[in-house]
């Protein structure tokens, strides 16, 4: 927490990674996906990660999202440490404080809307209580899904498949929401959409994102961005245009 | 060809399981008879030799009947698995006959592989046994040739009926398209479904009038013994109904089991599942219905046939016993034979599972990224296992019960001095082992499944492939 202080009247860390490592496999085979990484995601603040492909932006949020553990260094969720921690503790924790929003939607297909958005609290075995009732409901017809509740993903279209995950992913109110090119089977203006629509929610309920993408339309959206390249972190920004941003990108792509 | 045969083990099992039974029973009747046919006191009779063979003809052509389905819903499955590689070849210039052609060379290479197998391994069981036998001197010498050619039969059967079963199993072929192979396909959740109006028309046809001939078995019962035979052809042409609309009555049935498991997010999702792919639940459930069905019905006719001479013949205890013995023994002998199809309808049952694990390895995933722990996972799979085997188990009773019950009554209700209509003899040992199997099946049956399903890591939800 000492982070926290040194940024005072910053809003506190809700997720952080101290200087992770990952490789893969050993001797002249390993690959070193990670090779030292410091970052830290504040309560209510949109990151998007971008890196080209084999940069380890991947590896980064499943590091985050406690769904891999690293190699060496620290990975903290709120005031934990989860670098350490088994399967069914890193489970407990996923279930508590992360939402996913994926890029194929990962909707459950043989449940409807409503019950792919209480889906988090059925794994938790806790009812929502009247509040929380209340504030999905308000979610869902934020999202313009209030009329698709008995519907199956399969009837939906991408992009309100994509809202159903978001709804999903805030439903119980996380701290941290990771998402994995959430737009990258939406065509533009869907995902333009599907975008202010998560960056709105998350900013009105005070949680965060991670976001990891190579799309600089999807980027522009965060508030701050991180570049990986080879498993570094090669420049972090302020809210960029996407025009700046692609042109950074395709300078990362040739200058290596 | 190696390669092509892979995934093909529980068929192949399935196959050499099925030509070991009818095998081993030939082989078996086979030297039974000429053990009795060498005995002086014996000799000149060839009628117990003719009733093992009927006997065992019958057993047979269950435990094939039961083979072929788990096989159908084996290749149906694989060319599910598949569906990736056949479109590629089709986007490459390949027709979607010559596809098909290909899978079903497989089942008969499957049913010639495992049937050659139980060839060999039934013939040489009953060998070793009848050694044995004749070593302890509980059979005589027997004069038996084990390259007798009516042992090829059962063999030649499974071979036969693997390849039918591959051909109608492999139907989904033909509707994969090479756009498939470009990525982003949709697993199609509904199957070839809707077969057939001509189909469901068929079975309530034979529904009907199966009951009408086992209602017309027990009332010609109360004048004649020759009753049980319209009430067996009505037993025989009732389930056959049954078995052609299993499509209608099992998927309903697993609804009914799904909500009786209960109404956590594990169950539910189970109770979902089960009924995702009614064809194949179906096939899945239907070699397990016709075993519970058969032993039911053999267990209540005898239990009630019994019963019935003991309320007429109570004066007379030592006759009763003589004729309970011999109930019990062939109820236990029926069962055990019709309890080797139940063990291969339960390896259809884990191939089903298994399959059902492999291709919602994404959506496993998710459930895992969303929190389900691994002890939740194999919870699901344990209740979408017990819905399978519920369903199968609580038809059987039911269906065994009225057949068991129509049989015994069309048989004897003419004697003087029977009890009416109102009595039924119910063997609840024998039940209590078909719901103790039950209940074994399940959990065996979702040990490998769970297994495979608790290895998928939460980040194979995230990629794209």
């Amino acid at each position: 927490m000492r982070d926290t202080e040194e940024h005072s009247g910053a809003a506190p860390t809700v997720a952080r990674v101290r200087s992770v490592t990952k490789h893969y496999g050993s001797g002249d085979a390993t690959v070193h996906a990670l090779r030292g990484i410091d970052l830290a995601v504040r309560r209510g603040e949109f990151v998007a990660i971008m890196g080209p492909s084999g940069s380890g932006k991947s590896t980064l949020m499943h590091l985050l999202a406690g769904l891999d553990s690293p190699s060496s260094g620290e990975v903290w969720l709120g005031d934990r440490e989860i670098g350490a921690l088994d399967d069914t503790a890193l489970t407990l924790l996923r279930r508590e404080r992360i939402g996913f929003v994926f890029q194929a939607f990962n909707l459950v297909p043989t449940l409807d809307v409503i019950a792919n958005v209480m889906l988090p609290f059925e794994l938790r075995g806790t009812r929502p209580s009247r509040e929380e009732r209340a504030f999905i409901g308000r979610l869902l017809t934020e999202l313009g899904l209030a009329d698709r509740l008995g519907h199956r993903p399969r009837e939906l279209s991408g992009g309100q498949q994509q809202r159903v995950a978001i709804a999903r992913a805030l439903a119980s109110r996380p701290e941290l929401v990771v998402a994995d090119e959430p737009t990258g089977n939406l065509d533009s203006r869907t995902g333009r959409e599907v975008l202010s629509i998560l960056a709105g929610a998350a900013a009105a309920h005070g949680q965060a994102i991670a976001m990891v993408t190579h799309d600089p339309v999807a980027a522009s959206h965060a508030d701050r961005i991180v570049f990986l390249a080879d498993g570094r972190v090669v420049a972090e920004e302020e809210r960029m245009a996407a025009e700046s941003i692609a042109r950074f990108m395709l300078s990362l792509d040739t200058g290596r | 060809m190696s390669a092509r045969l892979r995934g093909h083990g529980p068929g192949v099992l399935v196959a050499a399981l099925s030509s070991a039974f009818g095998v081993a029973l030939i082989q078996g009747t086979g030297v039974l008879d000429a053990a009795l046919r060498a005995n002086a006191l014996t000799g000149g009779s060839t009628t117990v030799g003719v009733l093992l063979q009927i006997t065992s003809v019958v057993f047979i052509a269950i435990a094939v009947y039961a083979g072929a389905v788990v096989t159908t819903n084996t290749f149906s499955v694989i060319v599910a698995g598949r569906v990736k590689s056949i479109a590629l070849r089709r986007l490459l210039g390949s027709t979607a006959r010559a596809e098909r052609r290909a899978v079903a060379r497989e089942g008969l290479a499957v049913g010639l592989i495992g049937g050659l197998v139980g060839l060999i391994g039934g013939s040489v069981a009953v060998a070793g046994i009848a050694a044995a036998a004749a070593a302890l001197g509980v059979l005589g010498p027997a004069p038996y040739d084990y390259a007798a050619p009516q042992a090829l039969l059962p063999a030649c059967a499974v071979v036969l009926t693997t390849w039918i079963a591959a051909v109608i199993g492999s139907r989904r072929v033909l509707s994969v398209t090479p756009m498939q192979a470009l990525g982003g396909a949709e697993e199609r959740s509904e199957e070839e479904s809707r077969a057939g109006r001509l189909r469901s028309a068929c079975a309530a046809v034979l529904v009907g009038l199966g009951i009408v001939l086992l209602v017309a078995g027990v009332a010609l019962g109360a004048v004649t013994f020759s009753g049980l035979l319209v009430a067996f052809t009505g037993g025989v042409v009732s389930f056959t109904g049954i078995v052609l609309g299993a499509h209608l009555v099992i998927p309903r049935a697993l609804r009914i089991a799904g909500r009786l498991m209960g109404g956590s997010a594990t169950t539910r999702l189970a109770a979902e599942n089960a009924v995702r792919y009614p064809q194949r639940s179906t096939r899945s459930t239907i070699g397990l219905l016709v075993a519970v069905t058969l032993i039911t019905t053999f267990g209540v006719a005898t239990r009630t046939f019994g019963d019935m001479v003991e309320a007429a013949a109570g004066n007379d205890p030592a006759y009763y016993a003589g004729i309970e013995t011999m109930l019990t023994t062939v109820t236990a002998v029926f069962s055990v034979l019709i309890g080797f199809s139940a063990v291969i309808a339960g390896v259809g049952l884990v191939n089903s599972l298994s399959l059902g694990v492999l291709q919602r390895t994404r959506e496993l995933g998710l459930l895992r990224a969303l929190g389900f722990s691994t002890r939740s996972l194999r919870r699901m799979i344990l209740a979408e296992s017990g819905q399978l085997v519920l369903t199968a188990v609580a038809l059987g009773l039911v269906l065994g019960t009225v057949y068991g019950w129509a049989g015994a009554h069309s048989l004897v209700a003419a004697a003087r001095g029977m009890p009416g209509l109102w009595f039924l003899g119910v063997p609840w040992p024998l039940l209590g082992v078909v719901v103790a199997g039950g209940v074994l099946l399940t959990v065996v049956a979702s040990v490998a499944p769970a297994r495979r399903a608790t290895r998928v890591a939460p980040v194979e939800a995230l990629g794209v492939e």
